[in-house]
């Protein structure tokens, strides 16, 4: 009974792997260090961090993500009947799944677990903020709180929700069955709970956890304890994630459209995402490296960032912000795509400038890689490098500003529908621009200067991350919610929500432009007595704000389990995923649609996005083409 | 109105079991090709950042180059030799597989691994009598650093190249499935390129 749970993929095989992985581990760490003649020969720090790069991969391999491939690795002919592909009861959500219905939602779930979680230390971090010196904890935990705040809200939930939402709905809106590899695909969504596992778990390390911020600037993170190794490793994990599913999109989008999906007749969403996953795929090695230079000098004592050994520190802040400002843009641009389909949709109005929109996307990749160093004005780099930095940051504002004008254009005299969708996109947009107009005067290198490590950068990168990328999570949320369920959220609670939010959110960050560009240190757990009622302020505001997400929790479960049955397109759109039930059938479609037309033509009388043929007549053998393909 | 325009929505509960539709080909390029091909991109820049790295400590700090007293440029350029006949053979191996020759694509990818397990031993050989370790300066850990990431893609290449001969030897592979022995190809040839600009960079300038 046992052995044969243990045989079979799944948590039990996870478990034992996982065990059986630490004592490989353990004997690798001492097997090397007797061999070397290192002594001692037991090091629980070195144990530790070899198991935190090998012990994931024998989860992965025990929950089953590798047998497919192994089997197909060892030569013999696989097949693949589907087995793994769709859910049928709520339990199907915690095995590794193929269908991308399902990995959205898993993507989506665990993205907000960490949202939560991340969520609660920023309450923290506010109830210690809520008065000069210490209310709760000390400095050095404070540290640690803000650090795997930071870290998991970037790298658990920003980034991989956008990859939740974009899996879920791109093969739908392109006419795919599904991505084009999806098992790579399955792969993917469970590295994310190890890393956001990992990050958590640093709190237990000795000397606590990682507290060098999300940014892990060396040499500070070359000398921290031991938790920051957490750090340095989850990340390399949330980042093969996302690489891996960055290339996952960028071929399905290539290679699977349907037949008339031109590249300029996809959703913007499709488009937002091939731009993102370019970013994500050129840019991501950067910070891999990172953190694999940070391993070595940490474990074996290489040089990389020792100034006594000829190591040079900014080079870590140099590929760092080389991936970390495009990383940005990965937060951003997906959010873009959200925006443009709820706002064609509830303004009932074509994207006022499509190509631009797609092109002016193009254009922030580009530029996305030019830019870097406005993060470095004050770290003691060249001199002459500031200036250049400073002229394309500003340029980068001109795309950008083209969708903001873009959006507004496409509301202008629409039929705007204000629902909670279109809410969150309205108010994204002004928010938006203020953490974008925030972010041009940081470009300037005096006034970058002056607010350095103030709290105008914490102002400008909430304004930018919360009221733009989470304001278009909630919107993108909401918004597919009827598709994914099959049922309708509750309207006047996600009004609620949403007004809350957005006033409370105000409250929170708009002061803290005024008390950074006063002087107000970022990232230390106390400050003079002229900022106390400022902060008293922000922090009472800001636990409106949690108290108001869990409005939103309540309000997805609630209608998940309960709510009215939505129908398939209850926004009368035109993109093709409304064009099928809800939630869709397990492979998508019956047959592959046709796209006759583009996709936002409201208010065109007649205007059609894609056509279905009537149904094929049930295919003659179970089997017949991609059903019973073989893997070359 | 717009929105009735279009054919009501297709929709069943999966009542009956069946297979996807098969997806429409919108690309002309493979897409496992295609794939491996963003992956080296990928790679490329994971090796930019190590080459930036370079950059920094040998020309912006100026940390003393080359690393100890001189490297071996004899044994890498023989390295050098070893890889680049690997791919050549690698590619005989794609063709033969190309032309159903079962017997010249098992002694071709032999061969190339072989060729590759030759290289990784003579650099594993060279590390231990280099005379110093990642320890000694920063130039030396950015020679370990550039040279052991190429290290671990041969790894990886062999791991791949391994794969793909037990499938040859089974029999898997011929004119009408060589995507198993294509893509590990391509990720070959990749490896073996970027071993050029980490020798140019580390052994000759
Ligand atoms: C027009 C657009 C933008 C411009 C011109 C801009 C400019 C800047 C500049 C110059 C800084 C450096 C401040 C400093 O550390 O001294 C900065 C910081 C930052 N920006 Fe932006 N930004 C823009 C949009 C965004 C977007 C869209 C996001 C994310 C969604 C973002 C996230 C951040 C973050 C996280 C930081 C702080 C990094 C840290 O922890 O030090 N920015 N921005
Ligand atoms: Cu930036």
């Amino acid at each position: 009974m046992m052995a044969a749970k243990i045989r079979q993929p799944g948590w039990y095989r996870a478990l034992a792997f996982s065990i059986l992985g630490v004592l490989v581990c353990l004997g690798l760490s001492t097997g090397l260090r007797a061999a070397f003649s290192v002594d001692p020969v037991y090091d629980g720090e070195s144990v530790l961090q070899i198991s935190l790069l090998m012990v994931p991969l024998f989860f992965l391999g025990g929950i089953g993500c590798f047998d497919y491939w192994l089997r197909w690795a060892s030569g013999r002919t696989v097949v693949d009947d589907h087995a793994d592909h769709g859910a049928k009861s709520w339990r199907d959500y915690f095995k590794v799944n193929t269908d991308h219905k399902v990995i959205g939602i898993q993507y989506i779930v665990v993205s907000f677990f960490f949202m939560f979680i991340g969520g609660l230390m920023a309450m923290l971090v506010r109830a210690e903020l809520a008065a000069p010196g210490r209310q709760f904890v000390d400095p050095n935990t404070y540290n640690g709180i803000f650090s795997v705040h930071a870290t998991l809200l970037i790298f658990l939930f920003v980034i991989p929700v956008f990859a939740g939402i974009a899996n879920y709905v791109i093969p739908l809106m392109i006419g795919a069955p599904d991505m084009a590899f999806p098992r790579l695909n399955a792969l993917s969504f469970w590295m994310l709970p190890v890393a956001g596992v990992m990050m958590l778990l640093s709190f237990l390390a000795p000397g606590g956890s990682f507290a060098s911020g999300w940014t892990a600037y060396a040499p500070l993170s070359v000398d921290a304890p031991i938790g920051q190794a957490f750090f340095t490793i989850a990340v390399q994990f949330a980042g093969a994630s996302s690489i891996a599913t960055a290339l996952n999109f960028l071929v399905t989008i290539i290679t699977m459209r349907a037949p008339g999906m031109t590249f300029f007749r996809m959703p913007l969403l499709v488009w937002a995402n091939f731009s993102t996953s370019l970013l994500v795929v050129i840019a991501t090695p950067f910070i891999a490296a990172s953190q694999f230079m940070v391993i070595l000098d940490r474990a074996l004592g290489f040089n990389f960032f020792n100034p006594s050994g000829g190591g040079d520190v900014l080079m870590y802040q140099h590929v760092f912000w080389f991936y970390s400002h495009p990383a940005v843009y990965i937060m951003m641009l997906p959010g873009f795509g959200i925006i443009s389909e709820v706002l064609a949709t509830r303004a009932r109005k074509p994207v006022f400038g499509y190509r631009m929109m797609a092109f002016s996307l193009l254009a922030i990749v580009l530029l996305g890689f030019t830019v870097w160093a406005h993060h470095m004005f004050v770290s003691g780099m060249s001199d002459w490098i500031r200036i250049p930095m400073m002229i394309t940051t500003a340029i980068i504002a001109i795309p950008t500003g083209i969708k903001i004008f873009s959006w507004v254009a496409t509301l202008w005299r629409g039929v705007l529908k204000m629902d909670t969708p279109m809410l969150w996109a309205t108010g994204f947009i002004a928010m938006f621009t203020l953490g974008g107009i925030s972010g041009v005067m940081l470009a300037m290198v005096p006034l970058d200067i002056h607010v350095s490590d103030t709290y105008f950068i914490v102002a400008h990168i909430h304004y930018v991350l919360f009221g733009g990328s989470l304001f278009t999570i909630y919107a993108g949320i909401y918004f597919w919610f009827p598709k994914m369920t099959g049922r309708m959220f509750n309207e006047r609670l996600g009004k609620l929500h949403f007004w809350l939010t957005f006033i409370f959110f105000n409250i929170t960050f708009a002061p803290m432009h005024l008390i950074g560009v006063q002087g107000m240190p970022r990232r230390v757990s106390d400050y003079a007595e002229q900022f106390a009622t400022w902060n008293m302020i922000i922090s009472l505001a800001s636990f409106v704000v949690g108290l108001s997400t869990l409005i939103f929790l309540y309000n997805m479960i609630v209608s998940w389990r309960s709510g009215p049955k939505a129908g398939a397109n209850p926004w009368n759109s035109l993109t093709i995923e409304w064009q099928v039930s809800s939630p869709p059938p397990i492979f998508n479609f019956d047959a592959i649609p046709s796209v006759v037309g583009g996709p936002y033509e409201y208010g065109v009388p007649g205007a059609v996005h894609a056509v279905f043929d009537e149904a094929e007549p049930e295919p003659v053998a179970v089997g017949a083409g991609a059903s019973a393909s073989e893997a070359d | 109105m717009e929105a009735a325009s279009i054919p009501s929505p297709v929709g069943h509960e999966g009542e009956h079991h069946h297979g996807p539709p098969i997806a429409n080909q919108s690309s002309r390029v493979n897409s496992e090709v295609l794939g491996i091909l963003l992956f080296i991109i990928s790679e490329i820049m994971l090796f930019g950042a190590f080459f930036a790295a370079y950059f920094f400590i040998r020309v912006v700090s100026a940390d003393g180059w080359p690393p100890g007293e001189g490297l071996p440029v004899a044994v890498a350029g023989i390295n050098c030799a070893i890889l680049l006949s690997s791919s050549v053979t690698m590619h005989w191996t794609d063709v033969s597989a190309k032309r159903d020759n079962q017997m010249a694509m098992r002694i071709g990818i032999v061969t190339t691994f072989l060729l590759g397990l030759t290289f990784l031993f003579i650099q594993i050989n060279e590390y231990l009598h280099l005379g110093f370790t990642p320890e000694t300066s920063a130039s030396a850990s950015v020679f370990f650093g550039l040279t052991g990431l190429h290290g671990a893609h041969v790894v990886i290449g062999l791991l791949l190249l391994w794969m793909s001969a037990v499938r040859i030897f089974k029999g898997k592979v011929g004119p009408d499935h060589h995507r198993g022995l294509e893509v590990p190809g391509i990720y070959w040839h990749f490896v073996d390129a970027m071993w050029i600009v980490v020798f140019t960079t580390i052994y000759i300038l």
